[in-house]
Order: structure tokens, then sequence, then C-alpha cells
């Protein structure tokens, strides 16, 4: 238990913040008194069931309940969320991919180019100096 | 507030010399008076509890309702004044004031412009062929996004080092290498690249999920992460690197 906890916590930091960037909309109603976090064991296994506690977030409250294989988060089921219709839309969906270096021709650069020492490196500078 | 600025105007005959010497003027002007690293700014003189004029400007006021409204919306990563440090509403401003001056030109006229200011963009009657700078090689792109009317912001560490502050720990945002925002104005897309970079790799679902933006970021651990919207270009054009 002393190294499921921090896992834990990590795992509901983690999901708030979902909640807390939906648009405003009305205070989702649940009713349930907040359950106190409880264990569940398998006996001589190392599979783990543990409910977090519940966390209050401008949309409701959260309780997530993990499933732990040994160290590792095996499954991880919402035991309460907000009732709120914006829940599901607001989780983005994203891609990920590696990352790739490339040349390409365009017409302007986007990037952190603050300083005129950046500038005079940069790839905007040589198309300005292409364009003149 | 230095940072170069490149314009291009494709209208044929378009005759708005005055509103491109205006957006320039525009953009000093916005320097002068709300650049904190300028002793006798607003933004200086309101930080040091001196506020001229008192109260501030309708124009300040509105920075500093932006800034609000990010914090806010960050649970507090981005801050314009973080703990321990001077107010600093870069971030906004510069989005802010490169936007208003990018209407100046559509006032006059101007349809198909393409603005770059430090790397910020404002694109106007693209398409645009727009390259995300790579975050670890400064002549390399690591994406190429096409924009017919919109903005481009990225904020990353490769320029000026740590300088976006996690206000919720006060110390700077390590999450990120770089992250790129498409909205529709500079305004939305500056500041929400800068908030999202305070806030690290949950930043990226947090800008995600605001209405009008698309994402392209690049985490510590160098993989990207970016929106199934992210208007990536075409390859026809590219070139073998």
């Amino acid at each position: 238990m002393k190294r499921a906890l921090p896992v834990l916590v990590l795992t509901v930091a983690g999901l708030v913040p979902v909640w807390r960037y939906t648009p405003s909309a009305p205070e989702p109603a649940v009713a349930e008194p907040a359950p106190v976090p409880s264990v569940s064991a398998s006996p001589g296994g190392t599979t783990r069931v543990v409910a977090g506690p519940t966390v209050d977030t401008e949309k409701g409250p959260v309780q997530v309940e993990v499933t732990l294989d040994g160290d590792r988060i095996g499954a991880v089921r919402m035991l309460r969320q907000p009732d709120h219709p914006q829940t599901t839309a607001a989780v983005p969906v994203l891609i990920e991919e590696t990352l790739r270096a490339q040349s390409a021709d365009v017409d302007t650069v986007s990037g952190a180019t603050v300083t005129s020492d950046g500038y005079r490196e940069s790839l905007q500078a040589a198309l300005d100096a292409g364009d003149s | 507030m230095g940072f170069p600025v490149s314009l291009r105007i494709d209208d044929e005959g378009f005759a708005g010399a005055d509103a491109v010497d205006a957006l320039f003027a525009r953009l000093r002007e916005a320097d002068a008076r709300f650049s904190p690293f300028r002793e006798d700014s607003e933004v200086s003189r309101l930080d040091r509890g001196e506020p001229d004029p008192d109260p501030p400007t309708p124009e300040l006021t509105e920075i500093l309702a932006l800034c609000e409204r990010y914090r806010i919306a960050t649970g507090g990563a981005f801050d314009v004044r973080p703990p321990g440090r001077r107010l600093d509403p870069c971030a906004v401003v510069k989005g802010w004031a490169v936007q208003r001056g990018a209407d100046l030109l559509r006032a006059a006229g101007a349809r198909r412009f393409c603005l770059n200011a430090g790397g910020d963009v404002v694109a106007a009657g693209g398409p645009w062929r727009v390259g995300v700078r790579h975050p670890e090689h400064a002549g390399r792109l690591c994406a190429v996004l096409e924009l017919t009317d919109g903005a481009v912001a990225t904020s990353a560490r490769y320029e000026r080092g740590d300088h976006i502050i996690d206000a919720r720990t006060g110390r700077p945002a390590t999450g990120l290498l770089a992250l790129t925002v498409t909205a529709p104005t500079l305004t939305e897309a500056d500041a929400v690249a800068t908030a999202a970079f305070a806030l690290g790799r949950e930043g990226i679902a947090w800008a995600a999920a605001r209405p009008g933006c698309e994402v392209f970021a690049v985490t510590a651990a160098r993989r990207v992460v970016r929106t199934p919207g992210f208007p990536t270009a075409g390859r026809a054009r590219e070139t073998v690197a």
C-alpha cells in the first residue's frame, strides 16, 4: 500500500485537469457520500484493486479505482465522475508521432524567434533575403 | 520585446503604404507602453505601484483582463506575475498587438498577406505554407502546415531558454520542448501557446480542448503529440532532406 498510494495520487492528479478545463456549465448532481479510500487484495496474489479518495473538482467529485498488477497499473476505472454532458467531448483526441526533421518549401516559419541573433540564424531571415 | 517582423502583401496594386506604416507604429507603441523591460512603460510603472495614468489605460486594462482569463483557465500555471517575479504581460501583449496590426491591414483593403512577428504568424487569403521550426535544429522544420485565414504561434525553450514559468511551482516549465497553436486570431494563438507551455505536458490536452485551436507539441521526451485537425500541409512540395 505504501507504494500504491503515490501512483494513485498521480493518477488522480492527471485526471482532474480534464474536468477543470471543461467549459463552464451547471454543477452536476452527485448525491452519494464520499467513501474513504479502500483496498481489496486477492490473497496470495500481486493484483490489488485500490480505490482512491474522492477529489472535488469544479465540475463535481471524481473518484478512481486502480487495479495494480504488482507495481504496474493494469486498469483505471472511474468510480464517480461529474454527471456532465461535456465531459466526454472535452477530452481531446491526440495523436502521438515520431519527431522528424524536414526541409520543405514554405512561405514563412513559426518558431520562438525572439532575439535578432536568433533571427539571423533563422529560416525566416533566409526567406526574407530570398524575397528581396 | 525586440523581435523581427516580416510582412508580405500579395494584393495586386495594394495602395496601403500608410497602413503598413501604421502597423509598425502600432507595434512600436505597444512595446513602449507595455514592455516590462522599459522602466517608463505603463506596465513597469504599474508594477512599481506608481500607475500612470491612474487608473490604467483601457488598453492595459484589456491586456491584464486577458492575462487573468488565461490564469484562471490554466488553474494558475500561466500568471502575468509569477511568484517573486515582475509583472510580465509579454505573452499576451505580443499576440494582441500583432493581431491589431493585421486588423489595420485588413481595414486598409489587404486581402492576401502574411505577417510574421518573431515567429508568430497572421495569415490572410491563403493558402500559405507555414513551417514549424524544429526545436533542436534551427535550420530545419518539424512540421509544415497550410493556413488560409488564421494565426500560428509557437512557444519554446530553444530561443530564450527556460523563460516560461509554471506559476504553480514558481519554476520554469520543462515538460515540453515546443508547442505550436493555430487559432482564428493571434491574440488567442499566442496566449494559448504560452499558457499551454506553462502547463507542461498536460498543456497539450488543455490547448486542444479550446474551441478553434489545433495543437502540435514536442515533448521533453522528443515525441510529437498533436491534434488530428492540425492543418498539416500535403507533402507534394516537400523536398527530400
